[in-house]
C-alpha cells in the first residue's frame, strides 16, 4: 500500500512521464479552459441576443397588429361620418341602402384584410355586403352589440366572434376572423344610435406572427386581455397560457411543460390589449451555437493531437539520453569501465555524458597505475627477502669456520669452505628465482654438510626424494630456512644425536615436501604463535606492521615467497610436539619448465 | 511509441465519432426543416391575387379559396386589384406587384389583350402566373381556371327556354368589353338562335357591371320591347339591377336569369323575383389558382423543369343552376 502510494508521488515518476505530463497539461488545460470559456460566453451572448431579437420581433409584430387594429378603428369612424350611414342610424327616410353598400364596398376595396363590415342601428336593422343575420332575432340582442353599448363609443376588440348569429357570405368561420365593435353615440345625449361590427381576417395576424420563427419549433402566439387565444399556430405545446404568467407589459420567464424546458418572452400592446408571447425551447441550442461548439471541440482535439505528439517527441529526446546515460552508469557501477557515451549533442546532457567519459578514463588510469605500483612493490619485497637471507647465512658460516679454526687443523676448513662455495653458487644462481629441484637438493646437501662439520654425529639426515620430481623447478632457497630452523630450534637443543629427514612426493599434481626432525619440538603456545605468523596474507600488500613481531623469520620468509609467487593455496604447514620433533610440509606446484 | 499510437487511435476514433454525431444532428435539424418546406411553403412566400373592381363581392369567395389554400400551404397571400373598371389601373397594379417579385400571381384579366404584355413580362421574370375567372388567352400565363363562359351562356339559354316554354323574346344585360361576358352572351345568343327558333334575342344592353346602370338598362329593354319575356344578366350586379327594374315596373311575369350567388341575388331567387342564377365555382378558382402557383413556384412536377406545360392549361371550374329549390344550399353555413 505504502509502496503503491510512493510510486504515484510525482517525484518518483520517471523523468519522461514528468515531461509528458507537463507538456500535456500546459497545452491541453489552457485549450480546454479557453474552449469552455468561449463556449460559455457564446451561449450567454447568443441567448441574450436571441432574447433581444425575439423581443424586437414581438414588438414589430405588435406594431403590425396595432396598425391593422388602428385601421379598423378608423374605419368605424369613417362609417360614422358618412351622411348616408348617419341617416341610416337615425332611420330617416332618406337613407339609401345602395349608397351605403357602395360606400362599404369602397372600404373593403381599400382594406382587403377586412372580412366583413356590418352596420346595425338601434332598431336592429342592418346593412352589410358580406354578412347577414342567421335568425329573426334582432341583432341588438347579440352579445357583441351589448359589449359595444357597454363601452360607450370606445373601440373594442372582442376576439373570435364565437356563437353570434351573424353569417359571412364568403364562409369565414369565427376562428378565421377577429371582431371589433364600436357603438355610434349621439354626441349630445350619449345615446347609442347603432353599432359598427368589423371582422378582421385572422390570416393577416397569422402572416405577421408566422413569419417569426424562434429556433427549431419556436413561434409566437397572441392572446387577448382575457387570456383567450387570438392566434395559436397548430403545433404548439401550449394551447392556453394562464393570464397570471404574463403580468405587466413585457417580460421573460421559463416553464417546465411536459418535461420540456420552455422559454417564454411576452409583450403586451396597450392599444390592442393583446399580448404576444414568444414560445421556444430553452435548452435547444441554436444551429450557430452548435457550429461554434463544433469548431471549439475540433480545436481542442487538434490541440490534443499536437500536444501528444510534441510532448512525446520532446520528452523522448530529453529523456532518452538521460536513460542511456543511466544505463551506462549502471554498467560502470557493475564493474565494466570500458563503456563510453557516444553522442555529439551539445546540450547539458552531452556535457554530462562527456564528463562521465572523462571520469571513467581517469578511473581506469588510476586503477592501472595502482596495479603497476602494487606489482612493483611485490617485486621489491621479494628481492629484499632474498637479499636478507644471504648475509645472515654468511655470518653463520663464517662463525663456524672461526670456531673450527680455533679448535682444529686446516683440513676440515678446506672441506667446509668447499661446501660454502657451492652454497654460494647455488644461492646466487644468477639472480633467478626458480631452480631445478635437484639443484636445490644439492644446495641443501652442501648446507647440511657444513652443519655436519659443526654438529658431528649429533646431526644426521636422510633424503627420500623420487628421481622424477628432481626434474621440476622449485623456488630457490625453499628448504634451507626450514632445515636451518630444524637444526637450530630442534636438533641443537636435543640431547644425543638427532635426525632430519627430507621427503618429497607428488599427489594430485601438487608437490608435497616434508622436512621432519626429531628435535625438542615446540610448546603448544609457540606453535600457535608460529602458525599465526604464517597466516599473514602477503598477497594483500603492505603488511609491514605485522612483520615486525613475527616468530621464525625463515619460515615466514618461505611462506611469503610461496604465496607471493604462486598464490595463497601454496604454503607451509607446521606440526610439532614438544620433546618429539617438528614436521614442516611445503605445498609446492609442479612446474615443468620456466616460461 | 505503441502506447502513443493507441492513444492517437483512440483520439481519432473519438473525434470521428463526434464528427459523425454532429453531422447526424445537423442533418437531422436541416432535414426536419426541409421536411416542412417539402410539404409546406414559408410564411414569407407571398402570392398575390389581382382583380379589377376589387371591392366587388364576387371576388370575396375567390379570395376565400385563395386564402384557404394559403392556410393549408403555410404561405402568405395578398389581394390587390384595380379599384375600378379600369384597364390602365389594373396594368399599373400588375406592374407594381411584379416589381415586388412575389412567389406567384393569380390574375383575372379585365380585358383579353390589354394585360398580355405585362403578364408575359412577369413570366419572363420567373414569376408564375395563372389566370382565373377571365382569360387573356394570348399571354404566357401557365393556366386558366374559370368557368367555361360559352357553356354558361348555353346553360342559361336552355334554362331560359325551359322557363318560357321555348318561345318568346329575350334581352341580355352584359359588359360587352369583357371576354367572359362576351362569351356568355355569345353562348346564350347562339343557342337561342340554333336550338329555339321561336325565341329571339331582341336586345343586348351594357350594364357596366353596376346595379344602377343595369337597372337603367333593364328599364330601357322593358320599355323599348314590352313583349320581352325574359332577361339574362351575365353578371351579379346586372341581376340585382334588372330585378329592381322589374319590381319597379311591376313586370313580374318577366323571367330573370342572373349570374353568381351574391347574397342579394340569392335573396331575390328565394323571393322568386329572379327565377334562376348560375353559380360559378368561385372558391375553386381561388383555391386551385394558389395550388397551381405553389406547384409552379416549387417546381414540384418533374416536367416543369424541362419547360413543358406541367399543369392543365385550362380548368373548367363548373357551373350550377340555382333555383328556388336549391337556393338554401348556397347561403353561408
Amino acid at each position: 500500500m505504502l509502496g503503491v502510494r510512493k510510486r504515484w508521488r510525482v517525484r518518483h515518476w520517471p523523468i519522461r512521464y514528468k515531461f509528458v505530463s507537463l507538456l500535456l497539461i500546459s497545452m491541453i488545460v489552457p485549450a480546454l479552459g479557453l474552449g469552455g470559456l468561449v463556449s460559455w460566453a457564446v451561449d450567454r451572448i447568443i441567448e441574450r441576443q436571441v432574447n433581444e431579437n425575439t423581443l424586437q420581433l414581438i414588438s414589430q409584430v405588435n406594431r403590425t397588429l396595432e396598425f391593422y387594429v388602428n385601421n379598423m378603428q378608423n374605419i368605424t369612424y369613417l362609417i360614422a361620418f358618412n351622411p348616408e350611414t348617419k341617416a341610416f342610424f337615425d332611420r330617416s327616410t332618406s337613407s339609401d341602402e345602395y349608397e351605403i353598400r357602395q360606400f362599404l364596398q369602397g372600404i373593403t376595396t381599400l382594406y382587403p384584410e377586412i372580412a366583413g363590415i356590418l352596420v346595425v342601428n338601434q332598431h336592429g336593422d342592418y346593412i352589410s355586403n358580406e354578412m347577414y343575420s342567421r335568425s329573426s332575432q334582432p341583432l341588438t340582442e347579440e352579445s357583441w352589440y351589448q359589449e359595444a353599448v357597454k363601452n360607450k363609443g370606445i373601440f373594442k376588440m372582442i376576439g373570435h366572434p364565437g356563437g353570434r348569429n351573424v353569417l359571412s357570405h364568403a364562409n369565414y368561420s369565427s376562428e378565421e376572423v377577429v371582431s371589433a365593435v364600436r357603438a355610434i353615440l349621439e354626441p349630445e345625449t350619449q345615446k347609442v344610435k347603432g353599432v359598427v361590427l368589423i371582422d378582421l381576417k385572422l390570416r393577416v395576424i397569422a402572416e405577421a406572427t408566422k413569419n417569426v420563427r424562434l429556433g427549431k419549433w419556436g413561434h409566437l402566439l397572441v392572446i387577448d386581455e382575457r387570456g383567450e387565444s387570438i392566434y395559436t399556430p397548430s403545433p404548439s405545446p401550449l394551447r392556453t397560457i394562464p393570464l397570471r404568467w404574463v403580468q405587466g407589459n413585457s417580460g421573460t420567464f421559463s416553464k417546465e411543460i411536459n418535461g420540456q424546458h420552455i422559454q417564454l418572452i411576452y409583450q403586451r400592446s396597450p392599444f390592442t390589449n393583446w399580448t404576444i408571447i414568444g414560445v421556444f425551447s430553452g435548452n435547444e441550442s441554436a444551429l450557430e451555437v452548435m457550429e461554434i461548439r463544433f469548431y471549439i471541440i475540433s480545436f481542442i482535439f487538434f490541440v490534443c493531437f499536437i500536444a501528444l505528439g510534441a510532448s512525446y517527441y520532446l520528452s523522448f529526446s530529453l529523456s532518452r539520453p538521460i536513460s542511456q546515460l543511466t544505463a551506462f552508469m549502471k554498467k560502470a557501477q557493475a564493474g565494466d569501465l570500458t563503456v563510453r557515451y557516444h553522442d555529439e549533442r551539445m546540450d547539458e546532457i552531452g556535457i554530462l555524458g562527456r564528463s562521465f567519459n572523462h571520469m571513467l578514463d581517469q578511473m581506469q588510469r588510476f586503477i592501472s597505475l595502482a596495479e603497476w605500483q602494487e606489482r612493483q612493490r611485490w617485486e621489491a619485497e621479494l628481492r629484499e627477502l632474498q637479499a636478507q637471507i644471504k648475509p645472515h647465512f654468511l655470518y653463520n658460516t663464517l662463525d663456524t669456520i672461526q670456531w673450527m679454526a680455533r679448535k682444529k687443523g686446516a683440513d676440515d676448513v678446506a672441506e667446509v669452505v668447499g661446501a660454502l662455495a657451492k652454497l654460494f653458487r647455488i644461492g646466487l644462481s644468477k639472480g633467478r628465482n626458480m631452480i631445478l629441484f635437484a639443484e636445490e637438493i644439492e644446495h641443501i646437501k652442501s648446507y647440511l654438510h657444513i652443519q655436519k662439520v659443526r654438529y658431528k654425529d649429533k646431526l644426521n639426515y636422510t633424503f627420500d626424494i623420487p628421481e622424477h620430481l628432481q626434474q621440476f623447478y622449485v623456488l630457490k632457497l625453499l628448504l634451507q630456512p626450514i632445515v636451518e630452523n630444524a637444526i637450530y630450534h630442534g636438533i641443537k637443543q636435543r640431547r644425543g644425536p638427532g635426525h632430519i629427514s627430507i621427503q618429497a612426493e607428488e599427489r594430485d599434481g601438487t608437490m608435497y615436501i616434508r622436512v621432519k626432525d626429531d628435535g625438542i619440538g615446540m610448546s603448544r603456545e609457540r606453535l600457535e604463535e608460529l602458525r599465526k605468523s604464517l597466516t599473514i596474507d602477503f598477497t594483500a600488500g603492505d603488511q609491514e606492521g605485522k612483520m615486525r613481531n613475527i616468530k621464525g623469520y625463515g619460515m615466514v620468509n618461505v611462506q611469503a615467497r610461496l604465496q607471493l609467487t604462486f598464490g595463497p593455496s601454496y604454503r607451509l604447514y607446521i606440526d610439532s610436539e614438544e620433546g618429539k620433533g617438528t614436521t614442516v610440509m611445503i605445498v609446492h606446484p609442479m612446474i615443468m619448465n620456466l616460461s | 511509441m505503441k502506447k502513443l499510437a493507441i492513444i492517437y487511435v483512440c483520439l481519432i476514433g473519438l473525434f470521428l465519432l463526434y464528427i459523425y454525431r454532429y453531422h447526424f444532428e445537423i442533418s437531422h435539424l436541416r432535414l426536419s426543416s426541409q421536411e416542412e418546406t417539402a410539404f409546406q411553403g414559408k410564411p414569407n412566400e407571398k402570392y398575390v391575387m389581382i382583380t379589377f373592381q376589387s371591392g366587388m363581392d364576387y371576388w370575396k369567395r375567390c379570395l376565400k379559396g385563395f386564402e384557404d389554400a394559403a392556410e393549408e400551404l403555410n404561405v402568405s397571400v395578398e389581394y390587390r386589384g384595380a379599384t375600378q373598371y379600369d384597364v390602365n389601373e389594373q396594368v399599373t397594379v400588375l406592374e407594381q406587384v411584379i416589381a415586388r417579385k412575389p412567389a406567384g400571381i393569380a390574375i383575372s384579366a379585365i380585358n383579353p389583350t390589354a394585360l398580355t404584355k405585362t403578364i408575359n413580362k412577369a413570366v419572363e421574370k420567373g414569376i408564375p402566373v395563372v389566370l382565373f375567372d377571365s382569360n387573356a388567352s394570348g399571354s404566357k400565363a401557365f393556366s386558366f381556371l374559370g368557368t367555361n363562359n360559352y357553356n354558361a351562356g348555353v346553360t342559361a339559354a336552355h334554362e331560359m327556354a325551359k322557363l318560357l316554354g321555348n318561345k318568346g323574346n329575350v334581352g341580355i344585360i352584359t359588359s360587352p368589353y369583357q371576354l367572359n361576358h362576351q362569351e356568355r352572351t355569345r353562348g346564350f345568343i347562339e343557342t337561342i338562335y340554333q336550338k329555339y327558333p321561336q325565341m329571339h334575342v331582341v336586345a343586348v344592353k351594357n350594364g357596366k357591371g353596376d346595379v344602377r346602370a343595369s337597372k337603367q338598362a333593364a328599364i330601357e329593354i322593358l320599355e323599348d320591347y314590352p313583349d320581352v319575356q325574359g332577361i339574362f344578366a351575365t353578371e351579379a350586379n346586372g341581376g340585382v339591377g334588372m330585378a329592381e327594374a322589374v319590381v319597379m315596373l311591376n313586370k313580374k311575369h318577366v323571367k330573370l336569369i342572373s349570374f353568381d350567388t351574391e347574397k342579394q341575388t340569392l335573396d331575390l331567387v328565394k323571393k322568386g323575383v329572379i327565377a334562376a342564377t348560375l353559380a360559378q365555382g368561385t372558391w375553386n378558382m381561388g383555391y386551385w389558382s394558389l395550388q397551381f402557383l405553389f406547384q409552379l413556384h416549387h417546381r414540384l412536377t418533374s416536367s416543369s423543369r424541362s419547360g413543358d406545360l406541367p399543369l392543365p392549361v385550362y380548368v373548367d371550374t363548373g357551373i350550377t343552376v340555382v333555383t328556388k329549390e336549391n337556393v338554401d344550399r348556397f347561403y353561408a353555413r
